[in-house]
C-alpha cells in the first residue's frame, strides 16, 4: 500500500487538503484506530493528512462561565491527568482512564477518538451525558453540534469531507450536580466495554431528582441516550425502588449486538444492571 | 455466519413472487445493487457497493438461482462475488419463502453467508448489522415497487 503522505501547517490547509482528496483522503491524527484499519487492509487511502502540526487543536481550558474547552488533537492521556479536567468532574477523567492501556492513550486523540465513531469507545458516552458541544471547522467556516448528533452510525458522523474536529465544549457541573462512568468488563481491564453508562445527576435539598443525563456506550451503533430513564427519574425521591424501575426502561432503548463480549440479550440486562448501580451510587455519593 | 429476516408487506403474494423473481428489477431494490445483468434464465451478473463509515468495497460477482417452486413460494439462490480492493469475497446461499401474514405477504429470507478475506476483519456484528440495514431498506423498496405494479 502507498499514499501520499503530507502534513498541513494550518487547520485551513488541512481542511483543504482533505475537501479537495474527497473519501480517499484521510485525516491522521494519533492513528490507533485508522492504522489499525490500514494493516488490516480494510482502508486504502490516497492521501493521509496528518494533524500533528496543528497546535492550535491541543491543549485543555478552563472556560470564563467555568465550563470546560478540551483540543482535538490532545492526547487521551493529557486529559485524564489534567488538573482541570479532574476539578471539573472526577467521572469525566475516570471515562478517559478507561480507555485500553496507557500506551495507546498516550498516542490517541480526542478528535480521533469522536471521528472514530466506534459505539465502544469511552469518552464519547460520559461527554454526552455532560452536554458536550463538539466544534467543526471546514476552512474558516465553523459550526457546532451537541455531542450526541455528530454520531450517525457505526463509524460514521456528521462530519463531510474537509470538516475537522477542533475540540469539544463542556459546560460548568451544576453545584448539585455529580457524574460517574461505570464500564462493566467481564473480560480484562484494557478491553472494549460489554455495556457502558455515563450518568450525571442532581439531587435537590427535599431529595428528588433535579436533573438526570443517561448514555449508554456498547448498546447500538451510536452512543445512546437513555431519554425514558431521565424522565422517569426527575422530579421523584430516587429510592431504591425507583431507581430500579428507571433502569429497567432503559432495555426498550438500546439495540445491543451480541459479540464476543456478550449475547445481545446479556447486554441489554447488564445495561439495566449497570445504570441501576450507577444512579445508586451517585444518590449515595 | 447465518442470518434471518422476516418481512411483511403490503402485496399480494402473486404480485410480490413475480417481482422477485425478475432478478434485474428486483436488484434495483437492493440498495447498492448495481449493473445487474442476465447472462442466461436462472444466472446474473452484478455488484453491491457496501459502505461502513470510511470503509468502501464493491463486491462484483454472480447470483444463480438453484431451485424455484412457484406454489410453494420457496426458491433458493447462490451468490458468489469478490471485491478485488480489499481482496474479499463473499459466498452466500439464500433460501427465500413467501407466506400470508394476514392481509399481507411475509418474505423470509434465510443466509448463510461465509465472508472471505480481510472484509471479516469487521467482525460478525457489524456486518450483521450492516445487512440489518439493507434488507430492511430492501424491503420498503419492494413495498413502493409492488405498489407500482398494475
Amino acid at each position: 500500500m502507498s499514499f501520499d503522505y503530507v502534513v498541513p501547517g494550518s487547520l485551513a490547509e488541512a481542511s483543504d487538503l482533505l475537501a479537495r482528496g474527497g473519501p480517499d483522503a484521510h485525516a491522521l491524527a494519533g492513528g490507533t484506530a485508522l492504522v489499525l484499519m490500514y494493516k488490516q487492509g480494510l482502508l486504502r487511502p490516497e492521501k493521509v493528512v496528518g494533524l500533528g502540526r496543528l497546535a492550535e487543536l491541543r491543549g485543555v481550558r478552563r472556560l470564563e462561565d467555568g465550563g470546560l474547552w478540551l483540543g482535538a488533537m490532545t492526547t487521551l492521556r493529557a486529559i485524564e491527568t489534567h488538573p482541570e479536567v479532574a476539578a471539573h468532574s472526577p467521572a469525566l477523567a475516570l471515562a478517559f482512564a478507561s480507555v485500553a492501556t496507557v500506551r495507546i492513550r498516550n498516542q490517541a486523540t480526542l478528535g480521533g477518538n469522536l471521528a472514530h465513531a466506534d459505539p465502544a469507545q469511552d469518552p464519547p458516552p460520559m461527554l454526552v451525558a455532560l452536554d458536550a458541544t463538539v466544534e467543526i471547522a471546514r476552512g474558516l467556516t465553523r459550526r457546532t453540534l451537541p455531542l450526541g448528533e455528530l454520531f450517525r452510525d457505526i463509524f460514521e458522523t456528521a462530519l463531510v469531507p474537509g470538516e475537522l474536529i477542533v475540540g469539544i465544549r463542556l459546560p460548568p457541573l451544576a453545584p448539585r450536580a455529580r457524574a460517574t462512568y461505570l464500564k462493566f468488563l467481564p473480560r480484562t481491564e484494557d478491553d472494549y466495554a460489554t455495556v457502558s453508562v455515563a450518568v450525571r445527576l442532581a439531587v435537590a435539598e427535599d431529595g428528588r431528582c433535579s436533573d438526570a443525563r443517561v448514555c449508554l456506550g456498547s448498546v447500538g451503533s451510536t452512543p445512546v441516550r437513555a431519554r425514558a430513564v431521565e424522565r422517569a427519574l426527575v422530579g421523584h425521591a430516587l429510592t431504591d425502588h425507583a431507581i430500579s424501575d428507571a433502569a429497567a426502561l432503559v432495555a426498550q432503548e438500546i439495540d445491543p449486538l451480541g459479540d464476543a463480549r456478550g449475547s445481545a440479550a446479556y447486554k441489554r440486562e447488564m445495561a439495566a444492571v449497570c445504570t441501576r448501580r450507577a444512579i445508586a451510587t451517585l444518590r449515595d455519593a | 455466519m447465518r442470518f434471518e429476516h422476516t418481512v411483511r408487506i403490503a402485496a399480494s403474494r402473486a404480485v410480490l413472487w413475480e417481482l422477485l423473481m425478475d432478478i434485474p428489477r428486483v436488484a434495483a431494490c437492493v440498495p447498492g445493487a448495481e449493473a445487474v445483468t442476465a447472462l442466461d434464465d436462472d444466472a446474473y451478473r452484478g455488484a453491491l457497493r457496501v459502505q461502513v463509515g470510511p470503509i468502501r468495497v464493491r463486491l462484483e460477482g454472480q447470483l444463480a438461482i438453484v431451485e424455484r417452486d412457484e406454489e410453494a413460494g420457496t426458491a433458493s439462490m447462490r451468490l458468489d462475488a469478490a471485491d478485488r480492493g480489499s481482496a474479499s469475497g463473499v459466498a452466500a446461499t439464500v433460501a427465500l419463502s413467501l407466506g400470508r401474514a394476514g392481509d399481507l405477504t411475509e418474505l423470509r429470507l434465510e443466509t448463510e453467508a461465509r465472508i472471505l478475506g480481510r472484509l471479516g476483519e469487521l467482525g460478525q456484528p457489524i456486518i450483521k448489522r450492516k445487512a440489518d440495514q439493507i434488507i430492511g431498506e430492501f424491503a420498503r423498496n419492494l413495498e413502493r415497487a409492488a405498489a407500482a405494479r398494475p
